[in-house]
């Protein structure tokens, strides 16, 4: 992994001098988390970390970059993104220039900390082989690397990174995990209406409604006009009940059906840890049956709700 | 704001189930309601009259009629409310007839729902705003798509009235169904005599463009400015040098190519001009049957020709016509009836169709009009009919009757009498349907002057037998089997919708039925029209009819579009969508749904917005759903509009 990271410093510093910016990761104040890195010179250069702590999808910088000659480090799963971001022609593919990896799973830094039991502040951490090696206040821990994945980790579509205009390292298939953890939205099957009605009642009470899920997203690029926030029209009031709220997340899921990569930024960016990204894979899953489409796989499709057909082919409405 | 709601009786349609003294009276307490009355009949002339005098005596600012659905009134009452002074968009109706009282018989519920709906209007009437038509100018040509009978009414109709009419038509020559037939019902007069003028008269007149071997590609636009391309399929003869003298034909050596033209009965040649009286009078290439386009070697024809007029590297051709208006006359097909087991499901030669017997009647047939079996062409001279071939037959999708069977089975039994003094014919039958004028005294004449014998009951079976077919079937007036031992069998098929016409309505933006009949604007008031504004129908695509009702619709339809145009402006409709410029963030996905290209990507100081084409908008509401931040809005049916009626209807 070594060689791979110096390859990569390498190739960013080649392309640097032609491009405005590079986003790449940096080391994260806590150790368990690598933070984005936005390279403008090339003493930046020497930041740059890649290891299976750069969680973190830095697609969603692209569509505020708009303009600039924007290099970005891209995972399988980033490069979803960066897909669907073309497809809807949020981002320029000329003006980007994409360092593609291969990723062998990347870490979930809320779960590791409850796992080591050591919070989000560690004194000390590193990889080491197939472990993280934490030292806190609680003392010294390892934590193995394939318990401390992301759950997206285990539903991995690809673990190189397409499109990519550079590949660093060598191209290879998703790492093999056994023993894919329960989702939210499995559990959420099993219940009864009024069940799911009450499990959402309960989370939506918690959220404070700090629009981090949305600013998180790479998708939604509306931001600052977002609807949830407007009075003309007035989709969302101010009223502080889980109503609003889950009204304002409901809409979320609509905009990113069909768009949605399920890159878990809406839940990691979560302040207090609701599974909002469950509405969105359970719209997912309706995108699938209904259109056959799975988003950011193929920059040559248009996303299902992007288009006007008199017929779609999964959709038999009329026999002839 | 100060609202009127009226609620209306419209009879007992609506008080018979609803309580509308007490809708108008909780309408009274939706805010800035100022004024409730129930009323007998609101569309009615003293209806009308009482909204003007309440609009003006309590100084109205909106009026919410109840009654029954939009689709029905409520151009009426927008009309209304402008002669009382205010904007027709200062209107809402809240439809508590096919909504309400016609589906539900519990008073106190019914009531309720009333007066919910009401408060729906009232609530999206509250956030109405003035809305004022433009006008854009119109395009005063007509396309005529089908060459059939129909058609071709409404082609020279348009066309005497002075209008530039292109005409359209799938097959070399216009003509469709009518031109097949040998004698037309009740009057027994030859079809080729009185459609063949008709036909000459399309080609002669200045005013008509033909397009014959055409097909719409697509349509684009709206009504008064359609962009249509037809496609111009190769004939491989080029028509301007084209005679039509036949010598071509003649010389042709690929002798076995299947005969549309003769349904299939008897043989033709891979060059050809389908029948005597064809317009226009123009050979052209079955590219399936030509050996030359199939092997690469031949050419007789091009030696043949002396106008030198055969292109086998002619390719096909888009033109794009601009028209104003289209009418819709793409006629019908016919039922296949060899999914029908029981009468030998296209296996024995002497079942055929009763298209198939026109030809076999006609002077100008594969037979020159000498009624000869298939198999072995010997006369007949026993002849059943089997009625109802596909027609009224639910097992096989097809419950509705084609109208014109019953009456083209006992022409065929006169003629073939005519033809055939020494034969017999029996018509199996489930009941006579002929309400037309003199249609009834014509079967009859069938029966009785010409003896066709009629069994009412099914055919359960067609068995060869000595080289006849013994019949089997059930009379049920007599309650007992039937066995009839006959020579040729025809088989009465039904009309179904004309190949391909879901997809030419999808291509038009008009709606079709179950069984891809085109829809009328109304089953009654507007038999002609359909609900996409500038497009009219005429004969038998809107369902299956016989040639005077054909020609009858053709007129019709050619009316419409007269008047349509007596207009030099028409008034665009001002629910449209239209673009917030703050808002919009430019990714184009209003664009990209949009199923009438209204939309336009435009630079707006350095940024990119979405920009709609006002003309070009239908007000179907795709975009608004698209915008994820509502930047697109669709006047009279704003995201706001919309919730306050949810809001109305789901308080909390």
């Amino acid at each position: 992994m070594g060689s791979q990271l110096e390859d990569l410093k390498t190739a960013i510093r080649q392309a640097l001098p032609d491009l405005d910016v590079v986003i790449a990761w940096a080391a994260g104040p806590d150790g368990l988390a690598h933070t984005p890195l936005f390279i403008t010179s090339e003493s930046d250069v020497d930041l740059v970390q890649w290891d299976p702590r750069c969680s973190q999808n830095l697609a969603g910088y692209l569509p505020g970059l708009r303009g600039k000659k924007v290099g970005i480090v891209a995972k399988g799963c980033d490069a979803r993104s960066i897909t669907e971001l073309l497809q809807e022609k949020l981002i320029d593919r000329e003006q980007l220039t994409v360092f593609g990896l291969h990723c062998q799973g990347a870490l979930d830094p809320e779960k590791i900390a409850a796992m080591a039991d050591c919070g989000r502040y560690v004194r000390s951490a590193e990889i080491n082989g197939g472990e993280l090696k934490i030292v806190s206040s609680k003392g010294a821990c390892a934590i193995s690397l394939e318990n401390g994945l992301l759950a997206k980790c285990f539903r991995c579509t690809g673990a190189d990174a397409q499109p990519c205009d550079q590949f660093i390292g060598e191209h290879g298939a998703p790492p093999v995990l056994k023993d894919a953890p329960a989702t939210t939205l499995d559990r959420l099957e099993a219940m009864s209406m009024e069940e799911r009605f009450q499990f959402w009642e309960e989370q939506m009470g918690q959220c404070i409604r700090c629009y981090a899920c949305r600013s998180a997203c790479p998708l939604c690029v509306c931001q600052d006009h977002c609807a949830a926030q407007s009075r003309e029209p007035h989709w969302v009031d101010q009223t502080d009940h889980p109503r609003e709220k889950l009204m304002f997340q409901a809409m979320h899921a609509l905009h990113t059906a069909g768009r949605c990569t399920e890159c878990g930024e809406c839940e990691r960016a979560c302040p207090v840890g609701l599974p909002i990204m469950t509405m969105k894979q359970a719209l997912n899953r309706q995108i699938k049956a209904l259109f056959d489409y799975e988003a950011g796989l193929d920059s040559e499709k248009t996303p299902p709700l992007f288009q006007f057909r008199e017929n779609e082919e999964h959709i038999k409405e009329r026999k002839w | 704001m100060n609202i009127g709601v009226f609620v209306c009786h419209c009879g007992s349609n609506i008080a018979g189930t609803v309580d509308t003294v007490a809708v108008a009276k909780a309408a009274l307490a939706y805010p800035e309601v100022v004024f409730a009355t129930d009323t007998m009949y609101a569309c009615s002339e003293p209806g009308q009259a009482g909204i003007i005098e309440a609009v003006q005596k309590y100084e109205l600012d909106g009026v919410v009629v109840a009654s029954c659905t939009p689709r029905m009134h409520e151009a009426t009452f927008r009309r209304t409310v402008e002669r009382a002074g205010l904007n027709r968009y200062m209107f809402e109706m809240a439809n508590i007839r096919e909504h309400v009282s016609w589906i539900g018989k519990d008073k106190d519920a019914n009531t309720n729902k009333a007066a919910e709906l009401v408060h729906i209007a009232v609530e999206k009437l509250r956030r109405n705003t003035e809305l004022t038509a433009g006008e854009f100018t119109i395009n005063k040509r007509v396309m005529v798509i089908g060459g059939g009978v129909a058609g071709i009414q409404a082609a020279l109709d348009c066309a005497d009235g002075g209008l530039e009419v292109v005409l359209v038509e799938r097959e070399p020559s216009i003509g469709g169904k009518m031109s097949k037939l040998d004698k037309t019902f009740p009057t027994v007069d030859c079809s080729s005599c009185i459609l063949g003028p008709r036909m000459v008269d399309i080609a002669q007149n200045p005013n008509i463009t033909l397009y014959t071997l055409s097909e719409v590609e697509s349509v684009d636009g709206f009504v008064g400015n359609f962009d249509v391309k037809v496609r111009r399929k190769a004939a491989y003869v080029d028509w301007t040098l084209c005679t039509g003298c036949g010598e071509c034909a003649a010389k042709c050596p690929s002798k076995k190519t299947p005969d549309r033209f003769n349904e299939f009965i008897g043989k033709t040649t891979a060059i050809n001009i389908p029948f005597p009286q064809a317009i226009p009078k123009k050979a052209s290439i079955n590219a399936a049957a030509c050996l030359m386009l199939t092997k690469g070697k031949c050419g007789a024809c091009v030696k043949a020709c002396p106008a030198g007029a055969i292109q086998f590297k002619q390719e096909d051709e888009i033109v794009t016509e601009q028209v104003g208006a289209v009418i819709v006359a793409t006629g019908y097909d016919l039922f296949d009836f060899t999914q029908y087991g029981e009468y030998g499901g296209g296996r024995y030669p002497d079942v055929i169709t009763s298209m198939q017997y026109e030809r076999l009647l006609s002077a100008s047939g594969p037979t020159e009009g000498h009624i000869k079996r298939p198999s072995d062409g010997k006369e007949p001279k026993d002849i059943v009919f089997i009625q109802c071939v596909g027609s009224r037959d639910k097992s096989i999708g097809r419950p509705y009757c084609s109208g014109f069977c019953c009456m083209y089975t006992a022409k065929q039994t006169i003629l073939t009498k005519d033809h055939l003094p020494e034969s017999q014919s029996y018509v199996f039958y489930m009941d006579i349907r002929s309400p037309g004028k003199g249609y009834d005294e014509f079967i009859r004449r069938a029966m009785e002057e010409y003896g066709a014998r009629y069994i009412r009951g099914r055919v359960s079976a067609i068995q060869p037998k000595n080289g006849r077919y013994l019949i089997k079937g059930v009379n049920t007036l007599m309650g007992d089997q039937v066995e009839i031992e006959a020579d040729l069998v025809v088989l009465a098929v039904g009309a179904e919708a004309a190949k391909g016409a879901p997809q030419l309505a999808e291509k038009l933006r008009i709606s079709y039925d179950t069984y891809g009949f085109y829809m009328e604007g109304h089953p009654k008031l507007k038999p002609v029209e359909t609900n996409t504004a500038g497009i009219y129908l005429a004969g038998s695509c809107q369902g299956p009819k016989d040639i005077p009702s054909s020609v009858a619709q053709g007129g019709a339809a050619a009316s419409k579009v007269l008047g349509l145009f007596s207009k030099d402006k028409l008034a665009s409709d001002p629910q449209v969508s239209s673009v917030s410029l703050q808002r919009c963030i430019g990714c184009a996905k209003c664009q990209s749904v949009c199923p009438f290209g209204a939309i336009e990507m435009t630079q707006f100081r350095g940024m990119t917005k979405a920009s709609v084409i006002a003309t070009v908008c239908q007000g179907c509401g795709n975009c608004t759903s698209a915008c994820p931040q509502g930047a697109i809005q669709l006047s009279h049916f704003t995201d706001n509009q919309i919730l306050a009626e949810v809001h109305a209807l789901c308080p909390y």
